[in-house]
């Protein structure tokens, strides 16, 4: 017996049994606690009230919402909502960072010096802090009679109105996808066959793929629009209110800007550290063959920087995608702010947890799983690398 | 402004001087390479021979003094750079290959683009100068996955598709283990046979003797020797030269 407990299998097994079996006890003994406490409250625990309605209204939705439609209906919307507002916080931020990022990484003393500033400022101050600074800015703009108009957009203290377009949400949605392709088609063309079609060909491939796709989506776009009105529905001043357009509200213009601004400044370092990573060796080499500073620039120095931002972007990505949850402090209706109604309202706290938890993983664990799979696919091939 | 001039030197460089702040990298150096000549340039670390073949096709910015690479005068013009840079390969001592590219892409990226030939005649050439440098096998290879004397030749192919006119060697067998410099000195010596005007920053003193019309040997920012290999190996003036040459000889 004593000679079995010297042996390392068999040690190992037991402490695996141990440790399993004493995880599966306590988590056992919270559900058993969890129960009881929920029945002596008279709390009814489970999914049904998913199918009650809420009672509720949400102030920003992109779906239509009222206060008939049920629970599942309301966390659908949460969840679309904390996309949008999570997509349009990266985009932005990803381009605020790429400037500010390059300009700390260009010769130019001046760019150097804002870049820095830039990055001192908005990386150092709490994130909650430029929320409230950005929404408090944009409550102050001027009021719907006297908005600022750019492109059809209506810039007010009420929030951004912007013209939307008059059809369907299905064909909306397929359009989309199709300005999706227009986009990723070319590229995803350039990657599969670099060099093994001369470069005017390839040009040609990669333009017809994304006039196809743009075509498409013009096509759905007018099979789909509402007969007898414009294509477009434009915002537009009437009595004391605008009408038509879409209303951006100001809770999400202020998360968007601070989340731009704030994961901008964050991005930037990812950004400046990428082009640090490359070694200068092949940009000389690059040069020394004889090739422009824009093509070493394109052909050499930023895939390389790529290939070294890509992992800690991702990173950053999905604590920006968590951010969207500071929602709640401004009143815009992601994903946590519908979670934490629904607490007060139904009183369901464990279940709608639950959810909004793996509402969140899903998320995050697919951005993740996305940008592994670019990672894998444009990782530098061999381990003799050096230089 | 004429590239193809066929007189004149190669390279000319007059009262060359490099500083890097207030260190004083190069001082008023003087060469004259004649086309189709091979010089081979040798001295302790440090002492300003890098940095002189890399001001060459300005990879460093010389700071007085000038140097005129086939007939064209190295400076400020930018047209001027580029088709120094055209007509100037360089292989450097620890290869700079675009990892992200095959070998065959990497060998055909600056004909397609500075050059502007048709892929085909791209590819074409790449093959023929792979095939010289005895790895045409490894052409869809990734750099990574080649070895340290394999990469170096690819880098000989690499500036050799872009048909220079002349060669800058950049140390190109420091990095290399022991058993691979053979096969990259083999092609280097194989080029030179062919006439290609050759500069080379190097340690081999075999290959010097080999090759080499002319050795130069360089010590704080100076030339301090010039000679041809058996008279520099046998019979130089200098002390700091002989004190070198005991110390890269003596094992």
């Amino acid at each position: 017996m004593v000679s079995l407990l010297r042996n390392q299998k068999v040690r190992n097994t037991l402490l695996q049994v141990l440790f399993v079996g004493s995880l599966a006890a306590m988590i056992l003994a919270c559900v058993m606690i969890a129960r009881r406490n929920l029945a002596e409250q008279g709390i009814t625990s489970g999914f049904d009230f998913l199918f009650k309605s809420t009672g509720w209204d949400v102030n920003f939705s992109l779906l239509p919402a009222n206060a008939n439609d049920p629970y599942w209906w309301f966390f659908l919307i949460g969840i679309i909502n904390t996309l949008f507002l999570g997509t349009t916080g990266l985009v932005l931020a990803t381009i605020v960072g790429t400037i500010v990022g390059l300009a700390r990484t260009s010769s130019n003393e001046l760019a150097r010096l804002l870049g820095r500033t830039y990055v001192d400022i908005f990386r150092n101050i709490p994130l909650i802090l430029q929320v409230f600074f950005w929404y408090a800015v944009i409550t102050h703009l001027p009021t719907p009679r006297a908005a600022h108009e750019a492109f059809g957009m209506l810039l007010t203290s009420r929030g951004l109105y912007v013209p939307v377009p008059n059809v369907g949400g299905a064909a909306l949605a397929a359009a989309m996808l199709a300005v999706i392709a227009a986009v990723a088609l070319p590229v995803w063309l350039g990657r599969t066959s670099r060099l093994s079609q001369p470069l005017g060909e390839r040009l040609g491939i990669q333009l017809t793929a994304a006039a196809t796709a743009l075509a498409s989506g013009a096509v759905i776009l007018a099979l789909g629009r509402s007969p007898g009105v414009p294509i477009l529905d434009f915002p537009s001043l009437q009595g004391l209110n605008l009408k038509g357009g879409l209303r951006i509200p100001p809770e999400f213009s202020a998360l968007a800007v601070a989340i731009a601004i704030y994961g901008g400044s964050y991005i930037a370092e990812i950004v400046r550290g990428g082009f640090k990573a490359v070694g200068k060796g092949q940009m000389e080499a690059a040069l020394s063959l004889g090739l422009s500073p824009w093509r070493v620039f394109t052909l050499v120095r930023l895939p390389l920087a790529l290939r070294a931002m890509l992992p800690i972007l991702a990173n950053q990505y999905v604590w920006l995608m968590k951010a969207t949850t500071m929602g709640i402090a401004v009143g815009f209706t992601d994903f946590f702010m519908i979670v934490a109604l629904t607490i007060n309202h139904s009183g369901q706290t464990l279940e709608v947890i639950g959810i909004l938890m793996a509402g969140f993983l899903a998320i995050n664990l697919s951005l993740a799983a996305v940008f592994n799979r670019i990672n894998r696919a444009i990782a530098l091939k061999g381990n003799q690398l050096r230089g | 402004m004429n590239s193809t001039q066929s007189s004149g030197p190669a390279v000319r460089i007059e009262n060359l001087d490099k500083y890097y702040g207030s260190f004083h990298a190069l001082r008023k150096i003087n060469l004259s390479v004649k086309r189709g000549e091979r010089i081979v340039v040798c001295g302790p670390s440090g002492s300003g021979k890098s940095t002189m073949i890399r001001c060459i096709n300005r990879l460093e910015q010389h700071n007085g003094g000038r140097i005129t690479v086939l007939g064209t005068e190295l400076n400020d013009d930018v047209g001027n750079i580029d088709e120094i840079r055209r007509e100037v390969g360089m292989v450097f001592q620890h290869f700079n290959l675009f990892p992200h590219m095959t070998v065959l892409e990497n060998c055909m990226i600056a004909p397609m683009i500075v050059r502007k030939r048709p892929r085909a005649e791209a590819e074409t050439t790449a093959r023929r100068y792979l095939e010289k440098v005895r790895i045409p096998e490894q052409a869809m290879k990734f750099p990574g996955q080649l070895s340290g004397g394999q990469q170096q030749r690819v880098a000989i192919a690499r500036a050799l598709c872009m048909q220079p006119q002349i060669m800058l060697f950049d140390e190109p067998t420091s990095a290399l283990d022991p058993e691979m410099i053979a096969e990259v000195l083999d092609v280097m010596v194989r080029l030179a046979s062919e006439g290609m005007t050759m500069i080379c920053v190097t340690h081999e003193m075999g290959f010097a003797r080999r090759v080499a019309d002319r050795v130069i040997f360089m010590d704080a920012g100076e030339i301090v020797e010039e000679a041809p290999p058996e008279e520099f190996f046998t019979s130089c003036r200098n002390e700091r030269t002989r004190q070198f040459l005991s110390q890269v000889l003596g094992h």
